[in-house]
């Protein structure tokens, strides 16, 4: 009984935790709503920076966290096979998720630049916006 | 006197209801689905008020915890399956809630992530050894009482409050209804997580309840597991009024404290880390605890946190083991809020084989001799028996076929 539930276990982690493989619709869908969302969430960061709303402790972690998610991201969508017809978007996606990383390690690295700050926010909701047409 | 004590107690289980799994849960369930799903955190609350008021009953009336009562009625077999499934689940919510006090205390000071594992390591020995348990039970509550600012920031983000209502109305408007049962199996889940109920019970042995005490158990379960469902609200309906309209999926703790700095500043995001830091410490501590309560219970040596750790040495080098395993496993690099998620799911698929004995032993004369189940509570006992085995059958085919929730 407890070898079936430990199999079970391993089994289950193995199969959730699987993602790799061939990028298709589905993957670049789900890919291209996790740039946007960290795009969008970097552009409520950067807003809150602007205004003095954050501290530096927290926006240096955070945006460094969600850099490293973008990064990521970033080198996944450059290696992994594609679908056929879907290249083009997936590489496209790989390098708006690096331009969401490099921008929010500019934030990273400037935590309390209110002038930095406002500087991202547009090009980071240009992000968004990119990142959901290739969602579509 | 009693009244005051009696509301510090509520206060501070309000404080240490909310723990890791709640933080996740509802509010990427808010982001996901907005405020559809507060019917589900209404069903597990109520779940968990009423298996708490039964294993506190059982502990005041028998002396008896949960595991006592499992090894008893379930047998050898199914006790052993029982106490290694929550020996596992146990060990991983610890791994997360240990892994999320280090990121709190990261996002709070800026120093380097494995350096404040090892400190909150030492901090949360330190506590457990050095700390009287009713202050520690008071510290961590009342700590974890700044998360109502999580209620302030719902309000502040103005929600649709007729969609917030309607939310309370079971229904489903989505195009992915396996994704919205797998949020409504970890919301509940989440809000039945076993180690409270073990924890809950062996606290009541401990505190020598005895059926004088029958009240304040039946008050303590209503109003403060009551009251702690409130932060769960507002939790969803941050999640829901900031995060689903801006497309943000909550994949870090920080994104979940943005939720209060977005708005209301700084001193928002301040006591949400300070809120959340203390919660998650006092679940890490109720974790730690429940793991060793079940090892003793189940193998029957002498055990409890009021001892002298030579008066109960098998308890003490449990906890403390389990501490250093936890600790270990977190410094490996495991996403907390990734690990949160698993551990609630793997802690549903266990939940039958905790609630079952519950059960039965409250309704064991020869155990609680006029104090057995009542109808209300024998009613509503056996609907959450039915509710938990679904649940329990559901939810590792549902975070299969949903890709632990991401499809």
């Amino acid at each position: 009984m407890t070898r079936a539930l430990a199999v079970l276990g391993l089994l289950v982690l193995v199969l959730s935790s699987c993602n790799g493989g061939t990028v298709d619709n589905h993957a670049l869908k789900r890919d291209a709503e996790k740039v946007s969302s960290l795009a969008s969430e970097g552009g409520l960061l950067a807003n809150d920076v602007s205004k003095g709303r954050s501290t530096k402790s927290f926006v240096r972690i955070h945006a460094q966290e969600m850099a490293r998610a973008a990064s990521d991201l970033q080198d996944a969508l450059g290696k992994r096979p594609t679908s056929l017809g879907i290249t083009a978007d997936v590489r496209k996606l790989s390098r708006l998720a690096g331009k969401v990383s490099r921008e929010l390690e500019r934030l990273q690295l400037h935590p309390t630049s209110r002038t930095v700050a406002r500087s991202l926010e547009q090009p980071l909701e240009g992000d968004v916006a990119a990142a959901d047409k290739l969602a579509k | 006197m009693k009244i005051f004590q009696v509301a510090l107690g509520i206060l501070a289980a309000i404080g240490g209801f909310v723990d890791i799994g709640d933080l996740v849960f509802n509010v990427s369930a808010g982001a996901t689905f907005g405020y559809q799903l507060l019917w589900v955190v209404v069903i597990g609350v109520v779940g968990i008020v009423v298996y708490s008021e039964m294993c506190g009953r059982v502990a005041a009336v028998s002396g008896k915890a949960v595991f006592d009562a499992v090894r008893e009625r379930v047998g050898f077999k199914a006790g052993l399956a029982a106490l290694v499934s929550s020996q596992v689940v146990n060990l991983m919510t610890l791994t997360a809630e240990i892994g999320g006090v280090a990121i709190c205390l990261q996002l709070l000071s800026g120093l380097p992530y494995r350096w404040l594992i090892v400190i909150a390591g030492v901090a949360l020995l330190v506590v457990v050894w050095v700390t009287a348990f009713e202050w520690i039970e008071r510290i961590f509550g009342y700590g974890g009482l700044c998360l109502l600012v999580f209620a302030v920031a719902a309000v502040k983000l103005h929600p649709a409050w007729g969609s917030v209502g309607h939310g309370f109305v079971p229904h489903m408007s989505t195009q992915s209804p396996l994704l919205y049962a797998y949020f409504a199996v970890g919301l509940l889940g989440a809000a039945m997580t076993p180690y409270e109920v073990y924890f809950y019970s062996s606290g009541g042995v401990e505190e020598r309840w005895g059926p004088k005490d029958l009240k304040l158990n039946k008050v303590n379960a209503m109003i403060g597991y009551g009251l702690g469902g409130f932060l769960s609200f507002a939790l969803m309906i941050t999640g829901g009024a900031l995060f689903l309209e801006k497309g943000i999926q909550p994949e870090f703790l920080g994104t979940i404290t943005l939720g209060a700095e977005v708005p209301l500043g700084q001193i928002g995001l301040l006591l949400a880390l300070v809120g959340i830091l203390f919660a998650v410490s006092g679940a890490a501590i109720d974790t730690l605890f429940s793991g060793a309560y079940n090892l003793a219970q189940f193998l029957g040596w002498e055990w409890g946190r009021y001892r002298h750790p030579r008066g109960a040495p098998r308890f003490t080098v449990t906890w403390a083991v389990l501490l250093v395993l936890a600790l270990g496993l977190v410094m490996t690099g495991v996403d907390p809020v990734q690990l949160t998620e698993y551990a609630v799911i793997f802690s549903a698929v266990a939940l039958p084989l905790t609630y079952v004995p519950i059960f039965l032993v409250a309704n064991d004369r020869t155990y609680m001799r006029e104090y057995t189940n009542g109808r209300l509570a024998n009613v509503l006992g056996l609907l959450y028996l039915v509710v938990i085995v679904i649940i329990a059958l559901t939810a590792i085919p549902l975070m299969i076929l949903t890709n632990v929730g991401q499809n």
